[in-house]
């Protein structure tokens, strides 16, 4: 249903922007009231609507970007902003369905024709490929190029940077990669099979029902194999999405243009409107802001929002706050509470620093309210599907903090007079870093001394409080964190952050190292379930680990976005809690 | 941006001090109560030297009196804006400098304890200057021949060095403890280390000029025709002509280095939170836009850091001109 | 004369190659003496959710296996002879001067930096001639007219220069100039010969914020010197034979003073080009102080190895060419 009213507004506003632009070619008049009958831009529009609908063609669109991509290389990214973008030159087998609102959430076929089928065991799926889908070189996708694709990221010395999950997933772990696999066509990967040249058939070591999810990363893009240059790709992958690559100068600036080869009516969720799209790297952030209040940009590539001299004036300037959404962007801030780390080891001393904690003060240190984002309680976020909301430890209704109670739980953990213990965080994170230091200020005002640890952004999940190790032979009681999921199932969300199996040595996320039997059994549970039994398991996960008190909730992180009044077809991506990036357009 | 010693690479060569008129009974003045005199009348130089004394001993008294610079006051942040409720950074009795935005905590006492990390760190590594590029100085000046060919030419290789970048660099690198030290102590250790040791050239220099100079002297032949031998006259004829230069240049070198420290909390690699410097505060009120909803964020630590150099680059000045006798 | 260049080049060599043993000790050698592995080195170059083969995998493609000598002799030997690269599907063979490959992105890092020199070249040499011309002639004018009200005026802003961080003055000349009265609007780089006037135009505000912190500098060292000179003997015999007075100040007096500041000059100039990193930073110039910053960011090691050696080479041959410029300056001095 919302999606027939999405369709009458941008029917509606088409019909009007044709109207409004054949009277006006030769008008000079601005879009600062929103020109177009159909949705007008107001203060959060995005985030249900369509705000600025049309289908007119043409303009240059130009992001900015504060930092260089992992990778623009399908294969080889695991940045959000780059996932969201690189669906402009490259065509996944499922991608998310382009409408506002939850709506957004939905998993939707894009190289493939349906959903896929599974065995009986599960341990099977077999999909199949859009016919005379092209590159844009004109020839036709293969789906063994869907199976070089996947294969590339085998081998990790030269795809480095994407998820891991095929390993995980797939029956062929070892595998070695196309590189050095010198099997007929470089199609040795046995997990994936290629019957003809529109069918795959996966085999799982056990059932997955989340495998399409895992397909709609980009990495499952086609990449015929005469056409691979390894490390090299990323300086022109070849596009089987509206854009292709014009020119690209690393670290500067990538300029794309239409792809002659894309054909609507085989992809559905993307637009090409604009007739060229340039996207600037490495732009300073104050910068960034700057241009696009005064227009002189359209989009904020990295869509974490502005800064809080922009928020200042958007907020506080009706005609700039009409252009702004504030929306969940789907990540929840945690503090870790290491459960193999004494004197962390008794529930109670946990539950301590859950109700010490002043949450008011991890909220500010975020950004604030509109910044920031909500005050937590729960681990899984509203965006995520399996939210339910519940406050054990008075997080909502006592924001300060509960002194009292928090005095009580420590005596009942032996420690009435408090106790010292380390705390990590990622230094190179501004909120991160005044989020460490509000917890500190909080804790000591029951007596618990933190000693505040920083460690490098980039190294902080492979080497320190994602290394078990190091977090025991460091006496790492408490870490910062933060958690957006792959996809928005409640597993996607969940399992990593909790599942006693799931804890690595290295780059491990269940840094609160909860090995909870209840909640190991929930998860095995859920891969023999489906559809609404299946998510009625995710609310009993997130109980249980804040029953367990193994994560301290500071936010459900949001975002203040702004759409300038020339960019049209601006909404908010549930998922990727960014403006969607293949639909954008510009007036001219 | 280069890093100076400012003037001190002086023009038409360094300053030449007299050796002092020792052994003339009448009406004889040592060289202390002339420059002391001189440095007296001039008024600018005095106010510099005032200034210096009253932040040292802020930076020494202060942190005791203050309240702690580490407890929020989130009452006191408008929470929509995250800045400081009230004109002015939230300026009150209470908080003589206004609140830092989005955590409250006082600015006042944020300065002063800052004061003393910063003031630290910048006298310490111009100590190790001094110590490090007299002594090399001295040698090469002296003993000249290969001696003096080896020392200029790694005075050259360090001067070669992109300061800022290695800088960076090194406190980066150095993982969060080695060397039996951690965490602050051992940052502090590092940037002493870095900005020390890495300009001891600037000195180095200057004294191994003064040294070529003053060895060609009289009383230096005077004291080796009387059998004085090698380390005689260096540390006791030659290092007491060399004090002034170094005093002077070490004022000179401090209000470079208090900048310094504050550019590599600019780019990321000062002291640990929640520790203040001046420059991290500057920076953070910089990185984080603060500067625009509340300029007093800003300008508070940026005015300090300008006083304070302002103040020293004063003393100094007047310091070398009240030693030189050329001048005036 | 040629030989004096031919002997100060092979010393460059040599400095240069200090210089790269030393930068190779710090980033290499430093983080092995505080005790991190070569594991832990490779896993800052992985994505979010590595698996333990996968850092292996990169530990080895890197290098970092090696020890320490060894792997500095590859790099020196690479730059030399150039290196091969395997970026998986064929071998690539990155020239002389090869700097190695991005730990990050697996690009040869040497073009990545050859096409951020013209962006610092722009800035360094026009805020140069700024400096140069603004902070001599304001030194002269200070010199000549000492004690009056311009000296005292002019000192008082050289102090204050000199006494300014200058990424702060660079933010409040930004915020004024370009945020709140749109008199450049803007600032990003456009190359010269993309468009020479928006080129100049984006330019105008790095320029000044830069040449306002050196020209601080010169003017106080111009004045120090010019006050020293006219004081001289031979000053006072020009006055006497006759001369005309701008010829004694320009042709006697500042030429003295002028050595010790084409020095500064060169020292300044030779640091700037490799990198004005603050003022870059603030300003968005995608020029190799930004390269850097980047590079330390990202502890992109064979980037960082780089652009320092860039920088010390430019550091190095400005101080050559101001040791020729001596000898036109100053008939003196014989090399």
């Amino acid at each position: 249903m919302k999606r027939r009213s999405t369709l009458a507004a941008t029917a509606v506003g088409a019909l009007a922007a044709l109207v409004i632009s054949a009277c006006s070619s030769n008008g000079s008049t601005t879009a600062s009231t929103g020109g177009s009958g159909g949705s007008t831009a107001s203060y959060n529009a995005g985030v249900s609507q369509v705000v600025n609908p049309s289908t007119q063609k043409g303009g240059t669109l130009i992001f900015d970007s504060h930092a260089s991509p992992d990778s623009f290389d399908p294969g080889n990214t695991y940045y959000a902003w780059v996932l969201n973008f690189s669906r402009l030159y490259s065509m996944a087998l499922f991608t998310y369905q382009s409408c506002p609102g939850n709506c957004g959430l939905n998993l939707v076929p894009d190289l493939a024709t349906d959903m896929g089928t599974t065995s009986s065991d599960g341990k099977t799926w077999t999909f199949h490929i859009k016919p005379n889908i092209k590159y844009e070189n004109g020839s036709v996708v293969q789906a063994s190029d869907v199976k070089y694709a996947i294969e590339r990221q085998y081998d990790r010395s030269v795809m480095s940077n994407g998820p891991t999950y095929y390993q995980a997933l797939l029956t062929d772990p070892s595998y070695p990669g196309p590189y050095k696999d010198r099997a007929k066509n470089l199609m040795g990967l046995t997990a994936i099979d290629v019957p003809d040249a529109t069918t795959l058939v996966f085999h799982l070591q056990a059932p997955f029902p989340d495998l399409p999810y895992v397909l709609a990363f980009p990495n499952s893009a086609p990449v015929p194999p005469s056409a691979d240059t390894g490390s090299n790709y990323q300086l022109h992958p070849l596009s089987t999405g509206p854009y292709k690559f014009q020119s690209y100068q690393l670290n500067k600036q990538l300029t794309m243009v239409p792809n002659p080869e894309w054909n609507p009516a085989t992809d559905p969720q993307k637009k090409q409107l604009a007739s060229k799209i340039i996207i600037n790297l490495n732009v300073n952030q104050a910068d960034i802001d700057n241009r696009l209040l005064s227009g002189d940009i359209d989009v904020d590539a990295a869509g974490v929002g502005v800064g809080p001299t922009a928020q200042a004036k958007i907020l506080s300037n009706p005609t700039y706050k009409a252009n702004a959404d504030n929306p969940l962007n789907g990540f929840g801030r945690f503090v870790y509470i290491d459960t193999k780390v004494a004197p962390f080891t008794n529930l109670h001393c946990r539950e301590a620093v859950e109700y010490a904690a002043n949450k008011t003060t991890l909220q500010n240190a975020w950004g604030g309210p509109v910044v920031g984002g909500e005050i937590a309680s729960t681990v899984n976020v509203p965006t995520v599907v399996g939210y339910q909301k519940f406050d054990l430890y008075e997080a909502l209704t006592k924001p300060a903090g509960d002194l009292t109670a928090a005095k009580q739980q420590l005596s009942m953990c032996g420690q009435p007079n408090g106790f010292t213990t380390n705390m990590a965080y990622r230094n190179d994170n501004p909120q991160e870093t005044a989020a460490a230091t509000a917890l500190q200020a909080s804790l000591a005002a029951v007596g618990i001394k933190l000693t505040l640890k920083g460690f490098p952004g980039g190294s902080y999940y492979t080497n320190f409080a994602g290394a078990p190790a190091y977090v025991h032979s460091h006496d790492i009681g408490l870490a910062a964190g933060g958690w957006g999921a792959d996809w928005p199932s409640g597993y996607g969300f969940l399992d990593a952050l909790s599942n006693g199996n799931a804890i690595a040595s290295s780059g491990n996320a269940n840094i609160e190292e909860l090995n909870d039997p209840v909640i190991n059994n929930l998860f095995t549970k859920s891969s023999t379930l489906s559809g609404g039994a299946r998510n009625a398991i995710w609310p009993q996960v997130d109980h249980q680990i804040m029953t367990d008190a193994g994560i301290l909730p500071e936010v459900y992180q949001k975002a203040l976005l702004y759409r300038p009044p020339n960019l049209t077809n601006a909404y908010v991506q549930t998922y990727y809690g960014m403006y969607n990036y293949v639909v954008l357009g510009v007036k001219s | 941006m280069a890093v100076h010693i400012d003037v001190a690479s002086g023009p038409g060569g360094p300053p030449d001090v007299e050796a002092g008129p020792e052994g003339k009974a009448i009406e004889g003045r040592s060289l202390g109560q002339i420059a002391w005199m001189r440095l007296r009348r001039d008024k600018v130089a005095m106010g510099g030297g005032i200034v210096v004394v009253l932040l040292i001993l802020a930076a020494i008294v202060g942190p005791h009196v203050v309240q702690s610079p580490d407890t929020f006051h989130e009452n006191l942040i408008d929470p929509t804006f995250q800045r400081p409720i009230g004109t002015f950074g939230g300026i009150s009795l209470a908080h003589p400098f206004g609140v830092e935005p989005q955590t409250g905590r006082d600015l006042l006492a944020r300065i002063v304890v800052g004061a003393q990390y910063s003031l630290l760190i910048a006298f310490l590594a111009t100590l190790l200057s001094v110590i490090i590029g007299t002594f090399f100085g001295v040698v090469a000046g002296y003993f000249g021949g290969w001696v003096d060919t080896i020392i200029a030419r790694a005075m050259d290789v360090f001067l070669a060095f992109p300061l800022l970048v290695f800088a960076l660099a090194l406190a980066g690198v150095i993982p969060d403890s080695s060397f039996g030290l951690s965490g602050n102590t051992l940052r502090i250790a590092v940037l002493i280390f870095v900005i020390g040791f890495f300009n001891w050239p600037y000195i180095g220099r200057i004294i191994r000029g003064q040294t070529l100079s003053l060895r060609e002297r009289e009383f230096v032949d005077a004291a080796r025709s009387l059998g004085a031998r090698g380390p005689y006259i260096l540390f006791r004829e030659l290092l007491p002509n060399l004090v002034a230069p170094i005093l002077v240049y070490s004022t000179l070198l401090i209000p470079s280095n208090i900048l310094f420290e504050a550019a590599l909390d600019y780019l990321g690699v000062g002291l640990y939170v929640p520790t203040p410097t001046w420059g991290q505060m500057l920076s953070s009120a910089v990185t984080n836009q603060y500067w625009y909803i509340d300029p007093e964020y800003m300008l508070v630590p940026g005015i300090t850091i300008f006083i304070t150099v302002m103040a020293f680059n004063l003393f100094g000045d007047g310091l070398r001109d009240a030693l030189d006798p050329k001048t005036r | 004369m040629i030989f004096f260049i031919i002997r100060r080049l092979i010393m460059t060599v040599f400095l240069l190659l200090v210089v790269s043993m030393l930068t190779f000790a710090i980033f290499f050698l430093v983080p092995r003496l505080g005790g991190e592995t070569p594991y832990e080195l490779a896993a800052q170059y992985v994505g979010r959710t590595p698996i333990p083969s996968e850092i292996h995998a990169v530990e080895i493609k890197l290098g970092l296996d090696a020890p320490i000598w060894l792997q500095y002799g590859r790099y020196v030997k690479g730059i030399v002879l150039g290196v091969h690269y395997n970026n998986g599907t064929d071998v690539s063979y990155c020239p002389f001067p090869c700097f190695g490959f991005s730990f990050r992105n697996d690009q040869p890092v040497w073009p990545q930096m050859t096409s951020d020199i013209p962006v610092t070249v722009s800035l360094a040499l026009g805020a140069a001639v700024l400096w140069l011309i603004g902070g001599v002639a304001v030194g002269v004018l200070s010199a000549l007219r000492k004690g009056t009200f311009f000296d005292r005026l002019s000192m008082g802003v050289a102090l204050a220069g000199v006494s300014l961080p200058v990424f702060f003055t660079g933010l409040i000349a930004l915020y004024l100039f370009s945020y709140r009265w749109s008199l450049f609007p803007n600032v990003h780089y456009v190359g010269i010969t993309t468009n020479p006037v928006q080129w100049a135009r984006n330019l105008i505000l790095p320029w000044i914020t830069l040449a306002f912190l050196y020209a601080a500098l010169y003017a106080r060292i111009t004045r120090a010197g010019m006050l020293e000179t006219m004081g001289e003997d031979y000053i006072r015999t020009a006055r006497a034979k006759g001369l005309p007075e701008r010829k004694v100040i320009l042709k006697h007096g500042l030429r003295a003073t002028l050595t010790p500041i084409v020095t500064i000059f060169g020292m300044d100039l030779g640091l700037l080009l490799g990198g004005a990193i603050l003022t870059e930073s603030v300003f968005s110039l995608p020029g190799l102080g930004q390269f850097t910053i980047l590079a330390i960011q990202n502890h992109d090691l064979p980037e960082i190895m780089g652009v320092v050696m860039l920088a010390a080479f430019f550091i190095v041959i400005a101080n050559l060419i101001v040791d020729i410029l001596y000898t036109v300056i100053d008939p003196r001095v014989r090399i």
